[in-house]
């Protein structure tokens, strides 16, 4: 009896032991939480007291930027474009995504489209008291086409400065959508910009940067000589947090907008309300066109069974967006048909209704024949792929999961597999992988779907010499408003294109909702239609915050 | 009713635990394809008859996630802990038998992957063979033979000591023959009871490397991946995908080492009243 009691105590600790061994690995994500809280209320004397025109903003830990607020390293100009707040543009998009001016006063473009000449305003300082001049522009533009490691500025051969108040752009391509560019890039001075920039930052935006604690918050205070409209919220403090983190300090009241992701939606909590902004942040995976083979490094390209037109046709007809959207995101989004949904250069032929019979007919019709399990065959080839998707994200997960159920209705079998990015850009030349995209620019377009020097597009092998074609023109016209045009045209010209009927090269699922958990008293200025990357967007125009 | 002796009820719990062990091992590979199919009909729902321990979030079975998990964490646990008590064996006789410079070469080496945390070495190496199935396996059986092979190359230095070794050496054996004929049999007690021993460290460890990120792929039902998958629901007040879970892989763990110390006390009954 002793025997087993003492062999039973032995066993318990051992398996408590190993546990407790253990456990401390697997605790350190989960004790973040209580952690980063606490560090937060120690570090923030005003946290959760806001006073009437400062605000404290949550986001994501991979919003902070990493190399500080340098343009040059991807401050506002970097794969998640936004507003860069501390220093001044040249150019802004609208809420509707047409071109407004910022610092700019006028712009012209030479019939060629090969140099741009834009005039600035004569009144604008940096917060250290030096005049903002058509030098600092000339300079910022020629640094970040140097040094830039996250844009490309390759369309730029070199800024001049004319005068005082007037910049020359020299391209070395036609890029009619250059207005696009000068929105995101923030101006630097030229006498105080150096290695350390991007942590001391000076600038002539609406706001200037007080504190930066790494990994935890940064401090902006509003420029008191900010040449624009008046500033509302004179503080604004933005803390980074996973999701989670994120919810529990809304929920203790220490934050007064929180971020916020789709799971959370049906929760509540008291005194916030979900604000939900629409976007262009959208999802979709790509089909690989060509059939399969190996590029000259060795790595697969191509797939087959994706290679055969019709089968990409029957997939986009056969996927529900809107049970999707209910499914994986509790209806927050809005169906996805381009790349550029609501753009000022999106065609709306794009866009198709769900129609599973059709999508099986058109199967059936390309000799895709259903099988005894249940998956269709053609000559000995079974209707199977394999759907990557981001290991880390769980949304992205829930589409691919979505997409091979849904699929798997058609006879089409799926089987979703969760990547790293070191190696999901390579394997998406041969298997289709749950993308994220949406910018506010037509060269997501270009990017896309334009060939490269091997012939096929770079993300996903595919060429059509006729969508090149358009887009090539697109980048050459000498107004935006052509340009927008041909940019359509590049989707659907009416015979060929990458529209349903066209080549459908990619499947473009869902636009998802960008959610907030916000005070009721706040006030949140209308939004833009957010681009791809749930960060800084939503504080894009901070300043005209107010409190109720 | 008669009273079991100590013996007969060390039998006992040795032969339930492995049953139950083997059931569950069994049950996630009758399971296995339900545990990838998601539903999203039925998501989020808490413990009820149909499903015991809940859904998540995309509608997945948690009870057969988690009997899979749990049936992978195993499968993993044998193929890792047999290599690596395998490993154990070879290096500790090895060390014991060949020589003064074979025994620093092991020896040296055993300190040197005791010397580095376990979880980094794991990692390390289940990063460096590609992650997934393999790199687990790899990892987990690369880090855990050393304890056991310390202990084996000391049972070994003992028997060489041992009148019958001697003997057959004067008689003209080679090493390798004396080691394969007179002390295998001889360690072969202690060699199951640490393969045995080891499980539990492996299917922990497996379960924390996946937990990391480091292991399985996320859409794998493995305890690993489960948990860490609750822990963004924890604060959504979903228990029931951290709880349950929890609960069996403790279970799983704990049987495996009553097993192991019943089968220890079987083999070596003196080690019972110590």
């Amino acid at each position: 009896m002793k025997s087993r009691k003492s062999s039973l105590i032995v066993a318990l600790i051992l398996g408590i032991s190993l546990l407790a061994a253990c456990g401390s690995e697997q605790e350190a994500p989960a004790g973040d939480v209580p952690r980063q809280a606490e560090g937060e209320g120690q570090d923030m004397a005003p946290l959760g007291e806001s006073a009437g025109n400062s605000v404290i903003v949550a986001m994501g830990p991979s919003s902070e930027p990493e190399a500080g607020f340098d343009p040059a390293y991807g401050w506002g100009a970097g794969e998640h474009v936004h507003e860069p707040l501390i220093q001044s543009t040249l150019t802004v998009t609208n809420p509707d995504l047409s071109i407004g001016y910022d610092l700019a006063t006028d712009m012209q473009v030479s019939e060629d489209g090969m140099t741009w000449t834009v005039t600035i305003r004569d009144d604008v300082s940096f917060t250290d008291g030096e005049p903002l001049t058509a030098a600092d522009v000339a300079f910022t533009y020629n640094t970040v086409k140097e040094t830039s490691s996250v844009n490309d500025f390759t369309m730029l051969k070199e800024a001049v400065a004319l005068d005082d108040t007037t910049v020359e752009f020299h391209m070395a391509q036609a890029y009619s959508i250059w207005p696009y560019t000068m929105a995101i890039v923030g101006i630097v001075p030229e006498h105080a910009y150096g290695p350390d920039y991007g942590e001391h930052p000076i600038g002539s935006g609406r706001y200037l940067m007080k504190q930066w604690d790494k990994g935890q918050q940064i401090i902006l205070e509003a420029n008191p000589d900010y040449y624009g409209e008046e500033i509302q919220m004179k503080q604004v403090t933005i803390v980074f947090m996973e999701e989670d983190a994120a919810f529990a300090a809304a929920k203790a009241g220490q934050v007064d907008l929180a971020y916020t992701a789709a799971a959370y939606s049906d929760q509540a909590v008291e005194g916030y309300e979900l604000l939900s902004f629409e976007t262009v942040d959208n999802r979709g995976f790509n089909l690989p066109t060509i059939p399969a083979g190996t590029k000259e490094d060795g790595t697969a390209i191509g797939n087959d069974f994706t290679a055969d037109l019709q089968v990409r046709r029957a997939i986009n007809l056969g996927l529900d967006r809107q049970e999707m959207l209910e499914n994986v995101v509790n209806g927050y989004g809005t169906p996805a048909y381009s790349v550029c949904d609501k753009m000022p250069w999106y065609n709306p032929e794009a866009e198709v209704e769900y129609n599973p019979k059709e999508a099986e007919a058109i199967l059936d019709q390309a000799g895709w024949k259903m099988g005894a399990d249940g998956i269709r065959e053609k000559d000995g080839l079974r209707a199977a792929f394999h759907l990557l998707y981001p290991a880390s994200d769980s949304l992205r997960q829930a589409l691919a999961a979505d997409t091979q159920n849904q699929l798997g209705e058609l006879g089409i079998e799926v089987t979703i597999e969760g990547v790293g990015w070191d190696t999901a850009y390579d394997r998406a030349q041969a298997e289709p992988l749950m993308w994220g995209w949406g910018a506010h620019s037509p060269m997501e377009l270009y990017n896309i779907y334009h060939t490269l020097e091997d012939g096929l597009a770079g993300y996903s092998p595919y060429a059509n010499e006729s969508v090149d074609h358009y887009m090539d023109e697109a980048l050459a016209a000498s107004d935006l408003d052509t340009s927008y045009e041909l940019w359509k045209k590049a989707q659907w010209d009416g015979s060929t294109g990458i529209t349903q009927e066209g080549d459908i090269p990619w499947i473009w699922l869902v636009n998802i909702d960008h959610l907030y958990w916000a005070k009721e008293n706040l006030k949140v200025a209308e939004q833009k239609l957010h681009p791809h990357g749930h960060g800084w967007s939503i504080v894009n125009n901070v300043d005209q915050w107010t409190w109720q | 009713m008669r009273r079991m002796n100590g013996r007969q009820r060390t039998v006992l719990a040795f032969g339930a635990a492995l049953l139950f062990l083997a059931l569950i091992t069994i049950a996630g590979q009758v399971f296995a394809k339900e545990a990838m199919a998601t539903d999203f009909s039925r998501k989020n729902l808490a413990p009820c008859a149909a499903y015991p321990f809940g859904t998540d979030w995309m509608g997945r079975d948690m009870f057969v996630r988690t009997l899979t998990g749990l049936s992978m964490s195993i499968r993993i646990g044998l193929l890792a802990a047999g290599v690596s008590a395998l490993l154990a064996l070879f290096l500790g006789i090895v060390s014991a038998t060949m020589g003064r410079a074979v025994d620093s070469i092991v020896t040296w080496s055993i300190d040197l992957v005791m010397g580095i945390p376990h979880i980094l070495l794991l990692i390390l190496i289940s990063y460096a063979c590609g992650k997934g199935f393999k790199g687990v396996v790899i990892g987990v059986s690369l880090t855990h033979w050393t304890s056991l092979a310390r202990l084996i190359r000391g049972e070994v230095l003992q028997l060489k000591e041992a009148p019958y070794i001697k003997v057959a050496g004067r008689l003209g054996l080679s090493p390798w023959q004396i080691a394969r004929k007179h002390m295998v049999p001889h360690l072969f007690p202690q060699f199951l009871v640490g393969l045995i021993l080891l499980f539990p460290h492996a299917i922990l460890h497996e379960a924390s490397i996946t937990f990391l990120g480091f292991g399985l792929s996320p859409e794998q039902p493995a305890i690993g991946v489960i948990l860490s998958e609750s822990m963004q629901y924890l604060a959504m007040g979903k228990w029931w995908l951290a709880l349950f879970p929890g609960l069996l892989l403790v279970l799983t763990v704990v049987l495996f080492d009553v097993a192991g110390e019943s089968l220890r006390k079987l083999l070596d009954p003196g080690s019972a009243h110590v």
